[in-house]
């Protein structure tokens, strides 16, 4: 599980991105594309650099009709899945 | 809304 305070930040040459052909956002790196589906998009709709992990959880809670702790476990394994691909920073 | 387990699929 990510630590509260961490601070997820999308590096430098990815960006998330309306595709208005398929009517979808995605998340656009470098020769790669992630097609983002709703809660992926609403999670990285809060990530702006400044937020820390706890915040953003806090926020989709109060959006979200479901348990803190289950909303918090997706989005940390998410957002560990993006830094994996090095797509996504966690600051520490 | 409703909370569903955001998936991550990846794509020459």
């Amino acid at each position: 599980m990510i630590d509260a305070d961490v601070i997820p930040e999308i590096p430098r040459g990815v960006r998330v991105h309306r595709d208005t052909v398929r009517n979808l956002w995605v998340l656009l790196a470098p020769e790669r594309v992630l097609p983002l589906d709703d809660t992926g998009q609403a999670i990285l709709d809060r990530v702006d650099g400044t937020s820390s992990f706890g915040q953003i959880v806090t926020g989709l809670a109060e959006a979200y009709a479901a348990p803190r702790d289950q909303i918090a476990a997706d989005a940390s394994e998410f957002l560990t899945s993006l830094q994996a691909r090095r797509v996504l920073d966690l600051k520490s | 809304m409703a909370w569903s387990k955001p998936t991550i699929r990846e794509i020459g």
